[in-house]
C-alpha cells in the first residue's frame, strides 16, 4: 500500500536532480529567433512580448518586430506572444530555431494580463502592480472586500471605530481616502461612502483586483496620491452559470450570495449578482457594555451587461442599488430610544445607493491599436445616521464622464491616449445644526504618452488640467518609468501630483463615536501632494521552483492637507489647513517563494514614518506602526483540491492621540506591540467547495477599546482610539458551489 | 495554541490517508482523441478529470491530443468520461464538444486556433 510514495518520490526527485543539471550545464548559445507579424496585413508588431511559457524569462520585439530568446531559459518547449489589442498566443516551438508568429486583433481594449499562479506582481505593467487573483480571493473569508486583502502584504485593513467595527484600508501608512478605488477602471466608491465603501462591493462579485502603489495614470482623475486599487467585477461572458456562496461565523453573521449569468444572443450576455448579509446577534466578549460589532442587514444587487460586435463595438452597463441598516452601541440600546437621562448610547444608520456606469469602445478596422472610448457613470448615496445624541446625514449626487481616444504615432513603440472629461459632484451634509454643502464641476482635460524601446524600457508620461469651478485650474502631472535591466530584474520609478476635496467628516466619522466636538477652525482648501517612490524586484528560480524578491520606497509630501487635530484639545476634533510639514515615508520589503511543490511562503517587512504638524507640532500621526511583520503560507494539492492558508501579521508600537484632559490608565501614550493569526482550509469537489477559517486565532484584543465606556454621555467617552482587535478569536465556515 | 495543535495533528492524519488510495482490481485505462490544441487545455482538461468521479489519473499528450485515463470501473465508465471532456470544451473520439463550453474556452484552446 505505501510503496506507491517512495517511487513517487524518487520520480520527483530524478526529475528534479534533471532540471538541476539542465540549469548548470551552460547553455550553448542556443537561441530561439522569431518574428511577430499582424495576421491580416502581415506588418510586423514592434514592442510584442515573447516569454517562455512557464517561466518570468521573456522579451519584446524590436523595430522590425523581431525577438531573440535563449533555449537555456526554456523550461517547456514553448513560448507565450502577447501585444496590445491582439489575441495572446501559445505557440510550439520545440526542434525549432526560428518562428513567426502572427496574431489577431482582439475586440475590446484589455490590459495584458500574465496569467500564472505564482506571479503575483506583474514583470509588464510600467507601474508597481500586484494582483490578487480569483483564487486568491477564495483564501480568505469571503464576502467583503477587506477581507480580501488580508492575504496581501502591501494594502493594510484598520478598524475605524470600536462601535461599527467597520474596516478600512491603508496604503503607504496613509488613509484610505487617498486611494483611488476603481471598479473595472471606473472610480467608484468614493466621496461620502469612503468610511463603509469596502462593505459595498461582495468578494463573490469580483473577478481580481490590481493593487497600484504610488502615482498611476491621469486617465482616472487627479485623485488618487497613495495608489490605486482597481477591482475587476466578473465578467459575463466568461463567468459561471451559476454561482452560490454561504457563510456564517461564530458571532451569529451570516451571508448569502448568488450570481447567475446567461449568453442572451450572440451579442448580449448578463450577469445578475446578489448579496446579503444579516447580524442580529448582540455580542460583548469584552465586557466593556459595548456591543463589539454593529448589528446589521444589508442587501445588495449589480446586474451587469455586455454587447459585443464583431471586433469593433464592446459595450458594458452595469447597475447597482444596495441598502444598509445599522445599529450599534451599548448592549441595551434599542432603536429610537428617546432622549433623557435613562438612555442608552447608540449608533444607526441607514444607507441607499443607486449607481449605473457605461464603458463603449470602438476599435477601428484594420487597426487594432486605434480606439475611442467613452466612460460614464453616475451615483446617488444617501444616508442618515445617529451618533448618541448628534445627527449626521448626508446625500452625494455625481456624474462623470470621460472620453479617451488612444493611437500610435508612426509604430506601436509610440503610443498615446488623448481625452476628455467633465466630472459633476453634488455634496450636502448636516451634523447636528451645521450644514455642509458645494457643487462641484469639474471639466479637465489629459494626455498621455507611452514609450517603449521594445528592449527594457517603458516611460509612461501624463498630464491633465482640469478648470474646477471652486478651486481654479488644477494641473497633474504624472511620469511612470520602468526599467528591465534584465529581464528578471526590474527598476521602477512613479512620480507626480494628486489632489482632492476632503469630505472631513465622513473621512473622520470615527470621531463622531466620542464625546469630541467638532470644529472647523478656517474656511478649509484642497488637499495636494507629491508622491515619488521607486521599486525593485528581482525574479528567480531555486531549485526549479519560481520566486521573487520586490522592494519598494515612497515618499509622499503634502502642500496641503486637511489636518484632523485630536492631539490639542481632548474634547475636540478640529480642523484646518496644515500649517508645516506633513509627510509620509513608508519602505517595504517582500519575498514570495514556492518552498515546495504547492507550499509558497510570502514574508513582508515594513516601516512606515508618517508625520504631521498638529498645532505648530510636527508629531507622528496617531495609530500607524512604525514596524510591521507579515508572514503568509499557502498549500495547495495538485489541482487545488486541499488547499490551507495561514497568515500571521505583527503589529508594532503605535503611537496615540494622548489627551491631558482625560486620566486613568486608559488613556496611553502608545499601545501594545500584537500579533493577529488567520486561517483556512477548503475542500473542492467537482461542483462544490466547503471551506473552514479563523480570523484572529490567537483571540488578541485591544484592552479598553473605549475610553470612558461607563459613562458615554460624560466628557472622557472616546471608542475612536482603535488600534487593535475588537471582536475576538472567530469561527467560519461555508460553502460555494458552482456551474460552469 | 493546545486547540491549534491538535488541528494541525488531526490536519496531518488526514492528509496521510487520503494519499494512501487503496488498490482494487477494476482500475481501467482507456485512451481518447480529443481536441485539446495547447498547454492551457491540457492543464484544464487534467483538473476537470481530476475532479471526475471514479479518476484516478489522466494525462493529455498535447502533440497527439490523446488523453490517456485511469479510471475505477465501478465508479464509472468511458461514457461518462468522453462527457466529462465535452462538458470541459473538447471534442471525445467521435462526440463533439458542449457548445456553451467550447465558446467559453480561451481563444488559445480553441479549434480555429489550430495546433501550436
Amino acid at each position: 500500500m505505501y510503496t506507491s510514495i517512495p517511487v513517487r518520490l524518487i520520480g520527483k526527485f530524478a526529475a528534479t536532480f534533471a532540471l538541476l543539471i539542465t540549469i548548470l550545464i551552460p547553455a550553448t548559445a542556443q537561441q530561439l529567433n522569431g518574428k511577430v507579424v499582424d495576421r491580416t496585413t502581415n506588418t510586423p508588431l514592434i514592442g510584442a512580448s515573447a516569454v517562455w511559457k512557464g517561466t518570468t524569462k521573456g522579451v519584446s520585439t524590436d523595430a522590425s518586430g523581431s525577438f531573440t530568446l535563449q533555449s537555456a531559459d526554456a523550461t517547456t518547449p514553448h513560448i507565450v506572444v502577447s501585444y496590445l489589442g491582439y489575441k495572446p498566443d501559445t505557440v510550439d516551438v520545440s526542434g525549432k530555431t526560428t518562428v513567426t508568429v502572427a496574431l489577431s486583433p482582439t475586440s475590446s481594449i484589455q490590459e495584458v494580463v500574465v496569467e500564472g499562479q505564482q506571479t503575483r506582481y506583474s514583470a509588464l505593467t510600467p507601474t508597481n502592480s500586484q494582483v490578487i487573483t480569483n483564487r486568491d480571493l477564495e483564501k480568505s473569508a469571503c464576502c467583503n472586500l477587506a477581507e480580501s486583502f488580508e492575504t496581501n502584504a502591501s494594502v493594510e485593513v484598520t478598524t475605524t471605530d470600536a462601535v461599527s467595527g467597520a474596516k478600512q484600508i491603508q496604503m503607504l501608512g496613509l488613509d484610505g481616502s487617498y486611494t483611488l478605488l476603481t471598479t473595472d477602471n471606473v472610480p467608484a466608491l468614493r466621496g461620502l461612502s469612503t468610511p463603509y465603501r469596502l462593505n459595498y462591493l461582495s468578494g463573490t462579485y469580483i473577478e481580481s483586483i490590481d493593487i497600484i502603489k504610488g502615482m498611476g495614470s491621469v486617465l482616472n482623475g487627479y485623485e488618487s496620491i497613495s495608489g490605486q486599487v482597481n477591482v475587476k467585477l466578473r465578467d459575463p461572458e466568461k463567468t459561471e452559470r451559476l454561482y452560490l456562496n454561504l457563510y456564517g461565523n461564530s458571532l451569529a453573521k451570516f451571508d448569502a450570495n448568488l450570481n447567475v449569468s446567461a449568453q442572451v444572443s450572440p451579442k448580449w450576455s448578463t450577469l445578475l449578482m446578489l448579496h446579503s448579509d444579516h447580524l442580529g446577534n448582540r455580542v460583548d466578549r469584552n465586557k466593556d457594555g459595548f456591543m463589539d460589532l454593529a448589528l446589521g442587514t444589508h442587501h445588495n444587487v449589480y446586474n451587469k451587461w455586455k454587447y459585443k460586435h464583431g471586433d469593433t463595438w464592446v459595450s458594458e452597463f452595469g447597475v447597482n442599488a444596495l441598502r444598509e441598516t445599522k445599529l450599534g452601541g451599548q448592549m441595551d440600546y434599542e432603536k429610537g430610544e428617546p432622549v433623557g437621562p435613562e438612555q442608552h448610547y447608540g449608533t444607526e444608520s441607514e444607507t441607499e445607493r443607486l449607481s449605473f456606469y457605461n464603458k463603449t469602445s470602438y476599435t477601428f478596422p484594420g487597426r487594432p491599436y486605434q480606439s475611442l472610448g467613452f466612460i460614464t457613470s453616475g451615483v446617488h448615496h444617501k444616508f442618515n445616521s445617529l451618533y448618541g445624541r448628534r445627527n449626521y446625514n448626508g446625500e452625494q449626487n455625481t456624474g462623470d464622464l470621460r472620453f479617451i481616444f488612444q493611437s500610435i504615432i508612426g509604430h506601436t513603440g509610440h503610443t498615446y491616449k488623448v481625452g476628455a472629461s467633465f466630472l459633476y459632484d453634488d455634496y450636502t451634509e448636516r451634523l447636528e445644526q451645521n450644514r455642509l454643502a458645494r457643487t462641484e464641476r469639474v471639466p479637465g482635460i489629459f494626455a498621455e504618452y507611452i514609450f517603449n524601446n521594445s528592449e527594457n524600457l517603458t516611460i509612461v508620461a501624463g498630464a491633465r488640467t482640469d478648470f474646477h469651478n471652486l478651486y481654479g485650474t488644477v494641473f497633474t502631472p504624472r511620469l511612470n518609468v520602468k526599467y528591465d535591466l534584465t529581464p528578471n530584474t526590474i527598476f521602477r520609478v512613479a512620480a507626480g501630483k494628486g489632489f482632492r476635496v476632503a469630505n472631513p467628516i465622513s473621512e473622520n466619522t470615527a470621531s463622531l463615536v466620542s464625546a469630541r466636538e467638532f470644529t472647523f477652525r478656517e474656511e478649509l482648501e484642497p488637499e495636494k501632494a507629491w508622491n515619488l517612490g521607486g521599486s525593485f524586484t528581482q525574479y528567480f528560480e531555486l531549485g526549479g521552483r519560481p520566486g521573487a524578491f520586490i522592494t519598494d520606497y515612497y515618499y509622499t509630501m503634502f502642500q496641503n492637507q486637511v489636518v484632523a487635530d485630536m492631539y490639542s484639545n481632548a474634547h475636540q476634533i478640529s480642523f484646518y489647513n496644515l500649517q508645516g510639514r506633513s509627510f509620509s515615508r513608508s519602505f517595504q520589503a517582500e519575498l514570495q517563494y514556492e518552498v515546495l511543490k504547492g507550499f509558497d511562503v510570502k514574508t513582508a517587512y515594513k516601516y512606515f514614518d508618517v508625520q504631521t504638524t498638529y498645532n505648530g507640532e510636527l508629531q507622528q500621526r496617531p495609530m500607524i506602526p512604525q514596524h510591521r511583520f507579515f508572514v503568509n503560507l499557502g498549500f495547495a494539492t495538485p489541482f487545488d483540491k486541499w488547499r490551507a492558508d495561514l497568515t500571521t501579521q505583527y503589529f508594532g508600537k503605535m503611537p496615540l492621540a494622548y489627551a491631558e484632559g482625560h486620566s486613568g490608565a486608559a488613556n496611553a501614550r502608545s499601545s501594545d506591540r500584537f500579533y493577529t493569526l488567520n486561517g483556512q482550509v477548503s475542500r473542492a469537489f467537482k461542483r462544490w467547495e466547503v471551506y473552514v477559517g479563523g480570523e484572529n486565532l490567537l483571540n488578541y484584543r485591544q484592552p479598553d477599546a473605549i475610553l470612558g465606556a461607563s459613562d458615554p454621555f460624560g466628557p472622557a467617552f472616546d471608542a475612536s482610539m482603535v488600534w487593535g482587535p475588537i471582536t475576538g478569536r472567530v469561527i467560519y465556515a461555508g460553502m460555494r458551489f458552482k456551474i460552469e | 495554541m493546545k486547540s491549534l495543535q491538535n488541528l494541525g495533528v488531526a490536519l496531518l492524519v488526514f492528509f496521510t490517508t487520503l494519499s494512501v488510495q487503496a488498490q482494487n482490481g477494476n482500475e481501467k485505462t482507456i485512451q481518447i482523441k480529443t481536441s485539446a490544441v495547447c498547454d492551457m487545455c491540457k492543464k484544464s482538461l487534467e483538473k476537470a478529470m481530476a475532479y471526475e468521479k471514479g479518476v484516478k489519473s489522466s494525462t493529455l499528450d498535447v502533440d497527439s491530443k490523446m488523453l490517456t485515463v485511469t479510471f475505477d470501473s465501478k465508479k464509472t465508465n468511458e461514457d461518462k468520461i468522453k462527457k466529462a471532456v465535452n462538458d470541459t470544451g473538447y471534442d471525445a473520439d467521435d462526440k463533439p464538444a458542449t457548445p456553451r463550453a467550447y465558446n467559453k474556452l480561451d481563444d488559445c484552446c480553441r479549434k480555429e486556433a489550430g495546433a501550436h
